[in-house]
């Protein structure tokens, strides 16, 4: 359980530890159901991806939340 | 004889101590705390800064959504569409639209302080390098709180 589990590259926080990797997996994993769930309930394709990319941008915001208080940024 | 060799003694102790002293050298200090501080300001205020990002793109992407429905559906405006939205999605509208700028806006300022009082007195040009993600999270957050108010 060290810190950090991610570290920061631009705007993306990158997985520097095996905990932060499985966060990082269940998110893509998540992301994947919530685009066949939105896929399955859509009636187009503009849709499906207007649909998905606020799903997306909200994983990416719990993500990069999760990713900063673990990334050990108020202790270095 | 004994202050002969008590001589001899203090003698010797001195040549000790003078080779001691030539070999001796000046403690050097690597790097000074204070730019260690200012460094590590710097970063958690960028690492706060991408954070804020992130929260603010959902509002701003409900904002695109829904003036692009007020473009392409007649009669209807972003103040209506907005308000429609709030009605449907209460508690989610207050989070993103009123809470998160709220405190994204109190962290990025706090960060941009810090930065400032461990600077010192920057130069104008090189402070505004070091906080123009925070600067534009900030404006970002009152765009969307005007936005919201309307």
């Amino acid at each position: 359980m060290n810190l950090p589990w991610f570290k920061r590259i631009g705007i993306f926080f990158i997985p520097a530890n095996f905990i932060g990797w499985i966060i990082f997996v269940f998110g893509i994993i998540f992301a994947i159901y919530s685009f066949l769930d939105i896929d399955g309930r859509s009636h187009s394709v503009s849709d499906t991806l207007m649909n998905f990319v606020f799903m997306l941008l909200i994983i990416g915001a719990a993500y990069s939340l999760i990713a900063y208080a673990t990334s050990g940024a108020g202790k270095k | 004889m004994q202050p002969i060799l008590t001589f001899n003694i203090i003698g010797m102790k001195n040549d000790n101590f003078e080779m001691r002293l030539t070999e001796m050298t000046k403690p050097k200090i690597p790097q000074l705390k204070h730019e260690d501080m200012l460094g590590v300001a710097i970063a958690n205020a960028k690492d706060k800064s991408i954070v804020s990002l992130w929260w603010l793109s959902v509002p701003v992407f409900i904002i695109l959504m829904l003036v692009m429905k007020s473009i392409y559906m007649p009669g209807t405006t972003l103040v209506s569409n907005m308000s429609e939205m709030e009605i449907r999605n209460r508690y989610s509208s207050i989070i993103f639209f009123l809470i998160s700028p709220i405190v994204i806006i109190v962290f990025n300022a706090l960060s941009i302080r810090k930065i400032h009082f461990l600077s010192g007195s920057p130069k104008l040009i090189y402070f505004l390098g070091a906080i123009w993600i925070n600067i534009l999270a900030i404006s970002l957050s009152v765009i969307v709180l005007i936005i919201y108010s309307l």
